[in-house]
């Protein structure tokens, strides 16, 4: 199976310039290869760096140190080294991420929402309203809802929002960021289900997950990055 | 952290600024600022007031002069030093190539001329003669921009801020662009104004394939609305980077006091 | 021409058609500038004259530096030879540049002018000399004298459809009736002086020379003959000039510039000639409008031919 993401020596160490300049160490050597279909989920105490590995893995943190390969149209690609331009190709076509959270322009409808990823990859604006429609249909979001920008709706309503805006075109490698942390058991084997719906799409996932039982129904790995804490990380 | 300085020149670029300087006596204003802008790419510039951001704009979208550096503008196949140029091909460009919405609609609009006559000078300065045909493309645009038909002929001073402001992006937008300068689009805006403009200006960017260059204070808009940052200080680049890197994880000390000021919370 | 005029028992000496020398070379060297660029305003230092400025200062120094004692002079405002404007500045010039004036168009070797070209056409050798209170077509819309300095050297020129533009969006039709913008030689856009746009056609191949004054704008500029004018319009809707639905109630024209003129208290009007001396002409010829039948008519047409 070819290398779906590829880690090289990565370290991470956070210089906090108005606290002292203090330099907080958090990872050290982390060497990682993802193959196509696993499904790598990160584990490990609080604080033992598993956010920030998966930020590093999508180009939202830099590490000082090392190398991220992620493969886009083919070939590996070191987002840590690519210019802007490129890691934000990548993100569009072969890097996905996943959070509880829906960070928005206010006032959009929420059928736009589920639709724009779509369009920015190039998809047919009919053949994306459809699936978006589809998509949101198979999250149990009510259809009065759709023509509606999320802001007003309740919890439950915006993390359906943002789960089918998440996984109604899934990229070939999936970053996922306790997705299901604060759903209730419904929206949660939603999630589980369209991971692996996606999964047997092809597409890689790599995740984190709290709940004890999502975890083992996700996971085709683990991998504890307490190996990755530097021996005297700050707490 | 990417080096503005060692970004590599791309055949594709739409703009390129090279060490571009800006000096009011002993004062300086920008200095040394290099980027290179690509189709399609919505670059913001943000800083505290006083950074030099906007002196920079107006270096960039041709309005000043820099003391120093050059600003390369793609035309056809090869980039046009804009200052090297006579004002007069600087001017044509400055109607059709690119735009320029004003942080004040005053600015960037004719007060006393119809709201309709406002986006139709664009198209008449680049030859239009058809009154029939102005006509249809003024109203669309006005619709585009979520203006009232009804209000086509009405002056831009009987308007509200946030109707000024989509109004100049009309004006802007009719003669197809392929960039556009902002200057504070939001400022002086209600909330939720600004989430209206935040929502249209996102959807024309995307429609049209437009690049832009936000300069703004307000880091929830950078956020919403660009794709890269530079982070202004005292007229020097301090950070450069996509957006979600430099706001998540700054690495240089003003921005990450920028920052804490927004995200803290 | 640098003869003084014989002064008067309590006249002080002026020197030939009012200005000094200088001043004349200063205006002549002026229009031969704008005779050479068509439409283009060349500034010039324009002095101060017996009569405020806005009262045809400007026209008055051009016809000063181009007269001469064999020159016979006509003076028309808005048409009209007997009004007070042109009455006074006939006689200012028939005083201090000792030419005979007329009122026959066809007679001037110069006509000065306020607001209209006369009906009779125009033919070479002729001058006509226009005052013009704001020279700049474009000022309504950009107040920046700078700006619109570019705008001329570079012929950006969109601004001038706006204001078309506006009007039609407005009134549904292109609203402006006088100083109605022309673009001349292909090259400048420029004002007519606020002349009805009835005579923008007049202006394009006259085989007289027209010349343009604005003295407290300070701004000279000229059309030479046989120019090409095209006054500004859209593809689709194109230059239109005013149309009457009936004609010249005194001597029955239907081809000339008409002015409304009310006759009584209960609202009746009627229209007649601007140009007083066409309208005259004609009634000599043997013309009659309709008005002519009625005593009223009658007794305004003598009067408004009985002043000589």
């Amino acid at each position: 199976m070819p290398a779906m993401l590829e880690v090289n020596n990565v370290g991470k160490t956070f210089i906090l310039h108005h606290q002292g300049g203090v330099h907080l160490r958090v990872l050290e050597g982390v060497d990682l290869v993802v193959e196509k279909g696993e499904a790598v989920v990160l584990s490990g105490p609080s604080g033992s760096g598993k956010s920030t590995l998966l930020r590093i893995l999508f180009g939202n943190y830099r590490p000082t140190s090392g190398s991220v390969l992620v493969r886009h149209a083919g070939e590996l690609v070191d987002i840590v080294a690519a210019a802007p331009r490129t890691v934000l190709e990548v993100r569009r076509r072969s890097l996905g991420w996943v959070s509880q959270f829906l960070r928005v322009i206010p006032r959009v409808t929420t059928l736009d929402l589920v639709t724009d990823p779509m369009l920015a990859r190039g998809i047919d604006r009919g053949v994306a309203r459809r699936r978006a429609c589809a998509m949101l249909e198979c999250v149990g979001l009510p259809e009065r809802l759709w023509s509606l920008a999320p802001q007003t709706f309740s919890g439950g309503e915006q993390q359906r929002v943002n789960i089918a805006r998440s996984f109604v075109d899934p990229p070939p490698i999936l970053l996922l960021d306790e997705p299901t942390a604060s759903l209730d058991a419904v929206n949660r084997d939603i999630v589980v289900d369209l991971v692996g719906e996606a999964r047997a799409k092809g597409a890689t996932v790599v995740g984190i997950f709290h709940d004890e039982a999502v975890r083992e129904r996700v996971a085709s790995r683990i991998v504890d990055v307490t190996g990755f804490t530097p021996q005297k990380a700050a707490s | 952290m990417t080096g503005v300085a060692t970004m590599p020149a791309d055949t594709g670029s739409l703009l390129e600024a090279r060490l571009v300087s800006r000096r009011y006596g002993h004062h300086i204003g920008c200095e040394d600022v290099s980027f290179t802008l690509w189709p399609g790419e919505v670059l913001g510039i943000v800083g505290e007031s006083g950074s030099g951001k906007s002196t920079l704009l107006r270096c960039l979208a041709g309005l000043d002069r820099p003391t120093a550096g050059t600003v390369a503008f793609r035309t056809g196949d090869c980039m046009t030093d804009i200052f090297a140029i006579p004002e007069q091909e600087r001017r044509a460009l400055m109607r059709t190539a690119w735009g320029i919405v004003h942080q004040n609609p005053r600015d960037g609009l004719r007060m006393s001329v119809s709201a309709g006559g406002n986006v139709a000078e664009r198209l008449v300065d680049g030859g239009e003669r058809h009154y029939g045909r102005i006509r249809a493309a003024a109203s669309e645009w006005l619709t585009r921009v979520e203006i009232d038909r009804a209000r086509m002929d009405e002056p831009p001073s009987r308007f509200s801020g946030g109707m000024q402001q989509r109004l100049q992006i009309a004006r802007v937008l009719v003669s197809g662009p392929r960039l556009v300068f902002m200057d504070e689009p939001t400022g002086g805006l209600d909330v939720s104004v600004q989430a209206r403009l935040l929502d249209l200006l996102r959807a024309l960017v995307r429609d049209l394939g437009l690049a832009a260059v936000i300069v703004t204070h307000d880091l929830a808009v950078a956020r919403l609305l660009t794709d890269r940052l530079i982070v202004m200080k005292s007229g020097r680049v301090v950070e450069t980077g996509l957006t979600d890197q430099v706001l998540d994880d700054p690495q240089h000390a003003y921005t990450q006091l920028l920052t804490s000021a927004v995200l803290a919370a | 021409m640098t003869g003084q005029i014989p002064s008067g028992d309590a006249m002080p000496t002026v020197n030939y058609a009012y200005l000094d020398e200088q001043t004349k070379r200063m205006i002549r060297r002026a229009l031969l500038k704008a005779v050479a660029v068509p439409g283009y305003q060349v500034p010039f230092g324009s002095r101060e004259m017996p009569l405020a400025r806005g009262w045809g200062t400007g026209g008055i120094q051009v016809t000063a530096s181009i007269i001469g004692p064999d020159d016979k002079l006509k003076v028309i405002d808005q048409g009209s030879d007997d009004t007070t404007n042109a009455v006074s500045i006939r006689r200012f010039f028939a005083r201090v540049a000792n030419v005979e004036t007329t009122e026959a168009t066809g007679e001037a070797t110069i006509i000065q002018t306020r607001h209209r070209v006369p009906e009779h056409p125009l033919t070479a050798g002729q001058i006509l000399v226009y005052q013009v209170p704001q020279p700049e077509p474009l000022r309504k819309l950009e107040p920046s004298e700078l700006e619109t300095r570019k705008m001329h050297a570079w012929a950006e020129y969109g601004l001038m459809h706006v204001r078309l533009y506006e009007d039609i969006a407005r009134f549904g039709h292109v609203a402006t009736t006088y100083s109605y913008p022309v673009l001349v030689n292909g090259r400048h856009v420029m004002s007519p002086s606020p002349i009805p746009k009835f005579d923008n056609p007049k202006m394009g191949q006259s085989p007289a020379l027209q010349l343009f004054g604005a003295g407290r704008e300070k701004r000279i500029y000229a059309i030479p003959p046989w120019t090409e004018v095209k006054s500004l319009d859209f593809e689709d809707r194109p230059f239109e000039v005013q149309r009457w639905d009936e004609p010249c109630a005194l001597c029955g024209a239907a081809d000339s510039y008409l002015d409304e003129v009310i006759i009584d208290d209960a609202g009746g009007h009627m229209f007649v000639c601007s140009d007083s001396h066409y309208c005259e002409e004609r009634r000599k010829a043997g013309h009659a409008g309709a008005m002519l039948a009625t005593s009223t008519g009658g007794k305004l047409a003598a009067s408004n031919g009985g002043d000589r």
